[in-house]
Parts: structure tokens; C-alpha cells; sequence
């Protein structure tokens, strides 16, 4: 089947959207040229290369690239690949660029690079003169991608030379990092001190995604980890931390009805807290980050800041900050059927040492491998996978409160919290990055599919 | 934050020699191969009952990792967590149990190496790991124990530490214990 704009066109539908978006591996290919090549995509964060010349990779999209420190301090984001033969210029992980963290040198033919990737130098130049060699023509630099935008400490990279900036790309979601950062006594988070995990997942990436704002799921998937939490808490006589943010997802369905779900343009959103840190039968962690933030700035901030209490949001094409937990789970799309998820953890700076030992506990309990939460997603995520490959039906439901979103000027809110709101908006900007439909349509919009097509 | 109490002593550096006759160090590996015939023979409670009450279960998530209190762990459990894990496993709604996880440990290398500073005896052993879940992993890494006498005679578990060779990797889920 080709993949025309037409044929694309006619795999969404306003409640629905054809199963080959999950399972064919031409959309994968197409989806990393047309989102993650243009999108504004979560690189890192500077705290991740706090020295000149410190610097550590990633992939955006199918793309591997270097996140580096320069001698400015200036974070660039280059491409893994030196202009000579395209060896990786330096191993995947992090590290120092060189011996000295003055310049890349690539391990094949000796050549070398400023941490901009502007070419330095090479050995035996005379061997290239008479030929088109020149210094400064770009066939002979480490090319950086198009745009790099830093805000707040979080380095995001777009690999198209035109386009919204970072801040109209995020729009109201911003909000979501600005409340990661404020968490902070002093509004800066750093994630070098806890290290990252790594997990993957045998699905399409956009399952995990529409997955983070899907509160139908959580009292079924989840049945074994919460009832175990519960059992546990009973046996012990208390409900504590690591057994309450297990328990969470037990909430009857009433519950997750009256949550809000908030949309905004290009994909992202954020769903309304679950469960408050303060309910923890021993909580001496909530009461000293509130002292430690009033002593800055004052009651009524202080409340604001911490009142602002969110579960997962969703950075599309990014993955996934938890605010209150200090986490941020990075969502690296691998292949059609392979997600890499790597699960960050935020130490806020000026903050009391208990705050980041919750941040700890959140992490090893739910984004670990080990976590008692986690497997049962990733195995319903493997089942879509597999079951989209049979012949038995070709569409994905996305039915839940569809037309009863409310618009908002940025974006919509949902009026019921089980709505499927999240995932229509999902691929609202799945369809303007494939399709170069208008970013404020949504997926309701049959006439913004017609025209696509 | 009980489970992040620093007072807990996770190092398995010995403060002082251990001298064991050749049938304590026999009961020693004996008690080794039981603890991995529970996992491999899914009889988790019996598992259970050979910790110390306030023993901890770690899988470091980085190499030569100091402690549990700076960084994260791949695995970091206290009474509570393991049986909350075993609970969970054990759960007729653990979808990503079924089926379930078949586990086989191989161990071998078992040294005494000590004492720690409250005179618990430090084992190491080496150990290869295969599971199968539908596809089949092989683990392996090296594992500290630190053992409590009990008055019968026998061991409990302080301290059980599991450093995986590809702690720093990209994993699967990991729902049962290694």
C-alpha cells in the first residue's frame, strides 16, 4: 500500500485511527522524518554536562546525536557522525571530548572538531591540497542539528531549520517544567546525582504515550500491584509512601471521572494529580519542603507551587515529566515494535535531602525495571502490539467523550476524566507533522482530514 | 524514610577476618544453594523466611555503587517491598505473569570473605542467572551476602547484593527477584 497523504489521510477517523500507524514499519520511517525530524524534541539536561567539554548521547528520532558543554558554556547538539569516513565520533554514553575536553578528535583518522563541531584540524594536510578540501565548508565539520533551544536547564533540539519556536511549540505545558523547576528553592533541578534508568518496551511509542493520560486502564491493568500494596498496608497497619504510590492506580472509577485532563497543541497535556505525598502515613517530607519554600517565597507561593499538584504530562515526542516526583521518563522510539524509555531523576537544588529521597523511592518503586507497577504496562502494550498484527479488525477505538471536550484558546480540557481526549489530541499533531494540517484542528475535524487527503 | 535509613550498613568490605571450619563453610554454600532452589522452585514465602527481619535486598544500578541513598537502584527492598513483590507476583491479575517467570540459578565461587562491622559473615559468590518468559535472558553478576547466625545454628539474610554485569543496561522487566 502506498503512502501517499491521501492514504495516510484515510487511516484517522475522528474517533479512531487505523492499526498500521502502530504496526507498520514505513509509518515508523515516515514518522521519524516528518515528527522527529521537525518536532522540538527533549535532548537532555545541561546538569547532565556540567563541564567544557563534558558531553553525553542520545537519539532523537532515528538519529544518534551528542549533547556537549563548549568551551562558552554553551550547550550544542551535534550529530554522532565525523564528515571523513561517518564513524560515531564518540561512544554512546557520556562523557569528556578528547583528553583534555578542548575538542573532539575522531578515534579512525586522527581528525578534530571544536565541541561546536566546527572543523579544527586533521593530520598531513599537505595530502589535500590541490583538492576541494576547505576548512570551513560544512561537508568537513560535525553538523550540529538545525535548532537548539534551552529552557530552564532542559536542552530540546528541532532537526528543521523552520518552525515554531520551543515556547509556542510547548505552549501551556510549559507550565509543567516551570512547576518541576519552582519545586527548587532556588528554581533549578539538576539530574546528574541520580542517573537514569533504562527500560524497553516491545511496542510502538505512541502506545506508551496514549497509555500516560489513559485513567480506563489503571484499576484493570494494574489489579495486581495495587491489590498487593493494599494487602501489604494492611498487614503492616500503615500506608506508606512506597505502598500508597502503588495504590493510587486502586481508585474506583468515580474517581478518575471527576480528574482533569488538559490538551494543548502539539500532542501535549498533563492529567491532574492522583494520590497527594502528604497522605503518606509518615510524610516528614512534604511539611519541610513547604518550610523550605516559604522561607523564599512566602506562604502563598510557597502553597501555589506546591497545590500544583500533576501526574504524568505529556511532552509529545518527548515523553513524559512527573512533577511532583521529580522523574522524567524519555520516550526514544527505536523501531515500529521497540521503545527505549529512559527514566530520569531530578535532585531540586536548595530543597531538604528528604525530597530527592522521595524522588529515589518514586523512581527504584515505579520507573525501575523491577517496579511492581510497570510490567503489567508493558505487557498490555506488547499484547496491542501483537494483536494489531492479526487480520482480526483494522481499527484502534479512541471513542471515550469524544465531542465533549470543551476548547479552551490553547488547547481543550476534558469535562469527564476517563475521556480519550488525550489520545485524539495525540494524533491531532500526529496528523499536522505527517500531514501539515493546521496544529488547532482536532482529530473531530472529518473537514481538516478531507483536505489533508 | 525507613527504607532509606543511612544507618543501614550495605558495605560488603570485611572489617575482619572470618575463619570457618570446613563444614561451617559447607553450610554456608548449602544455605546459598537453598536460598536459589526457593526462586528457582517459585516457593517465595519459604524465600521470605530466610531473610533477618530487617535485612535488605539490593541490585545496584551502577557499578562499584556506593550506596542506595545517592543514587538509584536497579532493586532496593526492605521486608515490606519483598513481600509486597511476592504478593504481586502471586496475584490471579499479574498479567505480565502469566506466564510465569522460570527462573535457574547456577552458583558457584563461594569464598567467606569476613566479617562487616556488626560481625555478619560476608559470602561471595558468582553467579549465572537464565529466565525465561516467553524469550530467554541470562543474567549474571557477582553476589554478596551478609549472613545473621541465628540460635539454631543457621543463617538469616542481612544483606543480599546482586551486581549485575549489565547493571547499567537496557532491561526488560525484571518482576522476580535474581
Amino acid at each position: 500500500m502506498s503512502l501517499s497523504n491521501e492514504a495516510l489521510a484515510r487511516l484517522l477517523r475522528p474517533d479512531s485511527v487505523h492499526k498500521r500507524l502502530y504496526t507498520d514499519p514505513d509509518i515508523f520511517a515516515l514518522e521519524m522524518e516528518r515528527i522527529y525530524g521537525h518536532a522540538w524534541i527533549y535532548v537532555g539536561h545541561d546538569s547532565q554536562v556540567p563541564h567544557p567539554g563534558d558531553y553525553a548521547t542520545t537519539r532523537i528520532g532515528h538519529q544518534d546525536v551528542v549533547m556537549v558543554r563548549g568551551a562558552d558554556r554553551k550547550v550544542s547538539v551535534i550529530y554522532n557522525r565525523c564528515p571523513h569516513k561517518g564513524a560515531k565520533l564518540v561512544p554512546d554514553g557520556h562523557g569528556h571530548a578528547g583528553n583534555t575536553g578542548k575538542f573532539f578528535r575522531c578515534p579512525y583518522h586522527g581528525w578534530t572538531f571544536r565541541l561546536d563541531g566546527r572543523h579544527l584540524s586533521l593530520p598531513l594536510k599537505n595530502g589535500l591540497e590541490g583538492t576541494n578540501y576547505d576548512p570551513a565548508d560544512t561537508d568537513f565539520s560535525v553538523n550540529p542539528l538545525a535548532r537548539v533551544e534551552v529552557y530552564r536547564g532542559f536542552v530540546f533540539a528541532s532537526q528543521a531549520a523552520e518552525g515554531p519556536s520551543l515556547k509556542t511549540f510547548l505552549g501551556g505545558v510549559i507550565s509543567s517544567i516551570d512547576n518541576l523547576c519552582d519545586r527548587s528553592p532556588v528554581g533549578e533541578v539538576e539530574v546528574a546525582a541520580g542517573g537514569s534508568f533504562r527500560v524497553l518496551q516491545q511496542s510502538n511509542w505512541k502506545v506508551f504515550y496514549e497509555n500516560l493520560h489513559d485513567t480506563m486502564h489503571a484499576r484493570v491493568t494494574h489489579e495486581s500491584s495495587f491489590e498487593a500494596a493494599r494487602e501489604e498496608a494492611k498487614a503492616v497497619g500503615e500506608m506508606p509512601f512506597e505502598l500508597l504510590i502503588m495504590d493510587g492506580n486502586g481508585e474506583p472509577y468515580d474517581f478518575w471521572e471527576k480528574l482533569e485532563l488538559r490538551a494543548y497543541h502539539y500532542g501535549h497535556g498533563y492529567m491532574e494529580g492522583i494520590f497527594d505525598p502528604a497522605a503518606a502515613t509518615r510524610d516528614p517530607v512534604s511539611r519541610a519542603h513547604f518550610e523550605a519554600l516559604r522561607a523564599v517565597h512566602g506562604e502563598d507561593r510557597a502553597r501555589a507551587i506546591l497545590g500544583m499538584n500533576r501526574h504524568n504530562t505529556v511532552l509529545y515526542g518527548s515523553g513524559s515529566p512527573h512533577t511532583v516526583f521529580q522523574q522524567f521518563r524519555v520516550i526514544r522510539p527505536i523501531a515500529v515494535d521497540r521503545t527505549l524509555v529512559e527514566i530520569q531523576t531530578f535532585r531540586l537544588k536548595g530543597a531538604p535531602d528528604e525530597v530527592f529521597n522521595r524522588a529515589l523511592t518514586y523512581a527504584n518503586l515505579i520507573n525501575s525495571p523491577s517496579s511492581n507497577v510497570m510490567p503489567d504496562d508493558v505487557e498490555v502494550y506488547k499484547r496491542c502490539q501483537e494483536g494489531n498484527l492479526t487480520q482480526g479488525g483494522d481499527w484502534v477505538s479512541m471513542h471515550r467523550y469524544v465531542g465533549t471536550d470543551r476548547a479552551l484558546p490553547d488547547g481543550m480540557v476534558s469535562t469527564n476524566g476517563t475521556s480519550e481526549l488525550p489520545m485524539r489530541n495525540q494524533m491531532a499533531a500526529w496528523r499536522h507533522f505527517m500531514l501539515g494540517t493546521d496544529v488547532t484542528a482536532p482529530l473531530e475535524d472529518e473537514e481538516t482530514n478531507r483536505a489533508a487527503a | 524514610m525507613l527504607l532509606l535509613d543511612r544507618s543501614f550498613d550495605v558495605s560488603v568490605q570485611p572489617v575482619a577476618g572470618a575463619e570457618l571450619p570446613a563444614e561451617a563453610q559447607r553450610a554456608v554454600e548449602r544455605f546459598l544453594f537453598q536460598e536459589a532452589r526457593c526462586l528457582d522452585d517459585r516457593r517465595l514465602h519459604d524465600w521470605l523466611a530466610l531473610w533477618d527481619d530487617d535485612g535488605r535486598y539490593w541490585v545496584p544500578r551502577f557499578q562499584d555503587q556506593a550506596s542506595p541513598f545517592d543514587q538509584i537502584s536497579l532493586f532496593w527492598e526492605d521486608r515490606m517491598l519483598r513481600e509486597t513483590r511476592v504478593r504481586r507476583v502471586e496475584n490471579p491479575r499479574n498479567w505480565s505473569q502469566q506466564p510465569k517467570t522460570r527462573a535457574s540459578h547456577l552458583i558457584g565461587n563461594v569464598t567467606i570473605e569476613g566479617l562487616d562491622a556488626a560481625g555478619h559473615l560476608i559470602v561471595r559468590s558468582v553467579l549465572h542467572y537464565t529466565e525465561w518468559r516467553g524469550e530467554q535472558r541470562h543474567l549474571a553478576g557477582t553476589v554478596h551476602h551478609k549472613l545473621v547466625a541465628t540460635d539454631d545454628g543457621g543463617w538469616k539474610i542481612r544483606l543480599k547484593r546482586v551486581d549485575l554485569i549489565n547493571c547499567d543496561g537496557v532491561f526488560g522487566n525484571l518482576e522476580v527477584f535474581i
